[in-house]
């Protein structure tokens, strides 16, 4: 008994790291906006640190939980923006309490992916390993070149779409246009900001941490380390790569709310929906440590602040990002590394000790 | 009734009759060995059994119910668990959790209810916890319950297999090869352990082994394959001294 | 006849993309992995063809050669020190060291060539073939790409089955540790694959820059990912099934530009390959794996 104790303890005490080190973070950026200490680099940093580490933390679900490559990460945050910046552009002028607008928006944008994760992951997720990565990475393209080219506008005939131009909807003079083909949608509220991003950032966290610690999670896990093993047990392998895709989609839309509302232009381009922001977001997970929540977290705010930081380093910025993948990849998961970790690690140490007192004690009895 | 019988079960692969007219009557409470020389197709018969093949012939029966055509977790869900030739745990997860893992679908609450902590959450993994501290003490791992599995030494792994299998609250339980990789001492001592789980849990157990000590041990019964075939079966002291298992043993 | 001049078009970029195929297929088959770094030794070959005739006025058949020995070598090291030490390890991290490795190179690339896309010279220089008074326009390059690509299908076909190397790479694709047990060399055949491999990324970049006369950085990488739908659709591990696949590709790409619209080209031949993995996950040649238990 005295051990599941502590384990629980173990799990428990682990995230309220995580919990606290989110806290102190919020807590030391409002003293230095109350002060007027925070550079206006910084300031304007605020909202893409939190939203990429819902990024990192998400795909982390994918990536280190469920244990299959996501490179589609980015098409769903592209949903999320598309879906809630249309609701409201259109809704800004009926519901102008922003309290209760952006929330809907909010679950607009979370819903809106997670639907696309389900739809998406049904037919994918019995693909192995490559084929899931190709295919996911196929469909954030298919994603983003849609959303790119899509003209779509509403008038009291309803909704008009074409791929041409903005001309050929066909619309009355007093229609709106929602999506103006590459030039996307302009005249989102802006109603992202810090507060917003980091309580957005601790619901990512707490579900995604509570998702791990139960019976869900577990199953997600053990389909990772062993999907024959899984079966045998009576594991439901697609229900539960299903679920934890689907939260993973859920998390990375509402990342793309955030982003969305804190733009006047959004348009979806190779740059910040692309195959690269995927690769992006799964450098911070990768650098932060597969399967480590926390991890991913620091990274991605460490991997955000550096470079607009050191401006010199901008340019070496995405080759620093390839040596990241490489250099971690060999460090933590060539046979020959991991038996040296294994034979080095404290972690060892202590358990070795561990044994040999507990041998010592029998030797005693 | 028998707890498992198979009718002239049968898989093809690609023109080879890896398995061909397999008959098996297991009964309840019985230790049943199933032997016979490398490539013999003794793998196959438990992959066909647990639905990771389907088999191309036959039909096989848990408790009269028919599981062939079944899959896989179905299967389990029915009353089969095993283990494997090559180990199989969840390798970065914790000894506990692998227990928990085969706990699943006996303890149960929503996705939901795990994510915001509802008071069932809380209940249910007490109850889990107990549980897989309890079938971990039957194999002495309950000390290492929060060892990573893989970090466990072999013999523990073998073991930690079964209590998973156990887990899953099966009616027949499939052994394969269970003593592979073991020092005699070991082996003597995970003969132990299955007639205890077999008393303990009233279990039905089939186990392929190649360890004719153990086998001579612990199987009351035998079932002999030979190129996909049996051989021979019956009582296992009828079985050993019948000349054509010998023969396929030792060759001519 | 537009029409014939469009399906004329289809078959030389998917020609094309046979050839990346290829060089995907045969690596996926061999070594299990999907080396997402294919596309980008097409584009350094590429470079490597541009930069001798342009600034060193070679020849462009023997800078052809030469870009063919550089992406070997490269192709080598990349095995040696990225792939190697990996072996073994899980899928997971293979995946993702590959896409490192591909990020690696098309920022090297941007780093040392810059972004700017140079205009790149055909190497080839025959008359074009008008047929139908005119109406339809066969290229030399398109003649050139189609020609060499069967050439290249045959030779590979011929040498995997004929000669010993060949055969050691079909032992090490069935089972690299049976392979290892009957003395194959595995380290050195899985070495072979890249080295042939990449020698063909750099016929296949001449043969691409040649007809879309562009070069950038990021030249290889959506050809790259396209040929690997390609040998997908073919069959992964089946070098007929690349060539099928790569002309499949092809031609719906360019009928898909002309008669639907051009910025869902992509769109369209990623559809392609989700349908393909859901309906016939092993491709239109590819035999079918068990998982062993």
């Amino acid at each position: 008994m005295a051990e599941k104790r502590l384990k629980l303890k173990k799990n428990t005490k682990n995230n309220t790291i995580t919990y606290a080190l989110v806290l102190a973070v919020f807590l030391l950026i409002e003293i230095m906006q109350g002060t007027g200490n925070i550079s206006s680099l910084l300031s304007g940093l605020l909202v893409p640190l939190c939203m990429y580490s819902i990024l990192a933390v998400s795909l982390n679900l994918t990536v280190g939980i469920l244990g299959e490559l996501s490179l589609g990460h980015a098409g769903f945050m592209c949903i999320g923006a598309y879906a809630s910046s249309i609701f409201s552009v259109v809704t800004q002028n009926t519901i102008t309490n922003v309290w209760i607008r952006f929330p809907i928006a909010i679950l607009i944008g979370g819903l809106f992916a997670a639907v696309f994760g389900i739809l998406i992951g049904i037919p994918i997720l019995r693909l192995k390993g490559d084929y899931l990565a190709i295919v996911t990475l196929a469909f954030g393209e298919i994603i983003k070149n849609v959303l790119g080219s899509i003209y779509v506008g509403y008038d009291s005939h309803g909704v008009h779409m074409t791929f041409e131009s903005a001309s050929s909807l066909d619309m009355e003079p007093d229609g709106t246009l929602l999506i103006n083909g590459p030039l996307g949608i302009s005249g989102t509220p802006n109603d992202s900001n810090f507060i917003v991003g980091i309580v957005l950032l601790a619901i990512t966290l707490i579900v995604v941490l509570n998702f791990i610690n139960s019976r869900a999670g577990r199953a997600v896990m053990s389909l990772r380390d062993n999907r024959i093993a899984a079966e045998s047990v009576g594991i439901n392998v697609t229900k539960y790569k299903l679920m934890a895709f689907t939260i993973s989609a859920f998390f990375a839309g509402i990342a793309g709310v955030l982003y969305s509302h804190n733009l006047s232009i959004l348009a979806a381009t190779s740059k910040n929906f692309g195959y690269n922001m995927s690769i992006m977001i799964l450098v911070f997970v990768v650098l932060g440590g597969i399967g480590s929540i926390r991890g991913s977290m620091i990274a991605a705010c460490v991997l955000t602040i550096i470079p607009e930081k050191l401006r010199e380093l901008q340019d070496y910025r995405m080759l620093i990002y390839a040596i990241v993948l490489i250099v971690m990849m060999l460090l933590t998961s060539s046979p020959k590394m991991v038996k040296f970790w294994e034979a080095h690690s404290p972690k060892r140490f202590i358990e070795d000790k561990f044994r040999s007192k507990k041998s010592k004690a029998k030797g005693v009895q | 009734m028998a707890v498992l019988e198979a009718e002239n079960l049968g898989i093809t692969f690609g023109g080879l009759k890896a398995v061909d007219n397999f008959n098996i009557k297991i009964e309840k409470g019985e230790l049943y060995g199933l032997i016979g020389p490398n490539g013999a197709g003794k793998t196959t018969v438990f992959n066909l059994l647990t639905g990771v093949y389907r088999p191309t012939e036959g039909k096989a029966t848990l408790n009269g119910k028919v599981i062939t055509g079944k899959k896989t977790i179905d299967i389990n869900k029915a009353g089969i668990a095993r283990t494997f030739q090559n180990i199989r745990l969840f390798s970065q997860m914790s000894v506990l959790d692998n227990v928990k893992v085969g706990l699943h679908n006996k303890y149960k609450y929503g996705m939901m209810t795990g994510i915001f902590r509802l008071p069932k959450y809380f209940k249910t993994e007490a109850a889990m916890d107990e549980e897989a501290m309890e079938l971990l003490k039957v194999f002495e791992l309950d000390g290492e319950a929060d060892y990573l599995a893989s970090n466990l030494p072999y013999g523990k792994q073998r073991k930690l297999e079964i209590a998973r299998a156990l887990a899953t609250q099966p009616k027949l339980l499939l052994l394969d090869e269970p003593a592979a990789g073991m020092n005699p001492n070991e082996t003597a001592e995970l003969m132990e352990t299955i007639r205890f789980v077999r008393d303990k849990f009233d279990m039905t157990i089939l186990l392929i082994e190649h360890d004719m000590k153990l086998v001579s041990g612990i199987c009351e019964k035998l079932t002999v394959l030979n190129f996909g075939q049996v051989l021979c079966q019956g009582k296992t002291s009828d079985v050993l001294n019948n000349p054509q298992v010998i023969t396929a043993y030792l060759g001519e | 006849m537009v029409l014939i001049s469009n399906l004329i078009n289809g078959l030389s970029l998917g020609s094309i993309y046979a050839v990346i195929a290829l060089g995907y297929t045969m690596v996926y088959g061999i070594a299990k992995m999907l080396n997402f770094a294919h596309g980008d030794v097409i584009m350094v070959g590429s470079y490597v063809v541009f930069l001798l005739t342009t600034k060193a006025g070679l020849n462009p058949y023997l800078s052809l050669v030469v870009a063919m020995a550089a992406c070997t070598v490269l192709g080598l090291l990349i095995e040696r020190f990225a792939y190697r030490p990996l072996r073994g390890a899980t899928p997971l991290a293979v995946l993702i060291t590959a896409i490192g490795v591909s990020y690696l190179f098309q920022n090297l690339a941007l780093l040392i060539f810059g972004s700017q896309v140079k205009s790149f010279s055909s190497i080839f220089n025959f008359p074009s073939i008008k047929l139908a008074g005119g109406q339809i326009v066969i290229t030399d390059e398109t003649i050139i790409t189609i020609v060499v690509s069967i050439i290249i299908m045959i030779g590979l076909t011929l040498f995997v089955n004929k000669t010993k190397p060949g055969r050691a790479m079909l032992a090490v694709s069935e089972d690299q540790d049976a392979a290892k047990l009957m003395g194959v060399n595995v380290n050195a055949t899985i070495a072979l694959t890249f080295a042939i491999g990449s020698a063909l990324a750099a016929v296949a970049g001449v043969l691409l820059c040649s007809t879309y006369p562009t070069l950038s950085p990021t030249t290889g990488a959506m050809p790259g990912i396209k040929a690997f739908v390609a040998a997908v659709l073919g069959g992964i591990g089946s070098i007929p099934g690349a060539m099928i696949g790569g002309l499949a590709i092809g031609v719906i790409e360019i009928l898909s530009r002309t008669y639907i619209s051009s910025q869902l080209a992509d769109a369209i031949v990623f559809a392609v390959l989700i349908i393909v993995l859901i309906v016939k996950p092993t491709g239109i040649l590819g035999k079918k794996y068990i998982d062993k238990v």
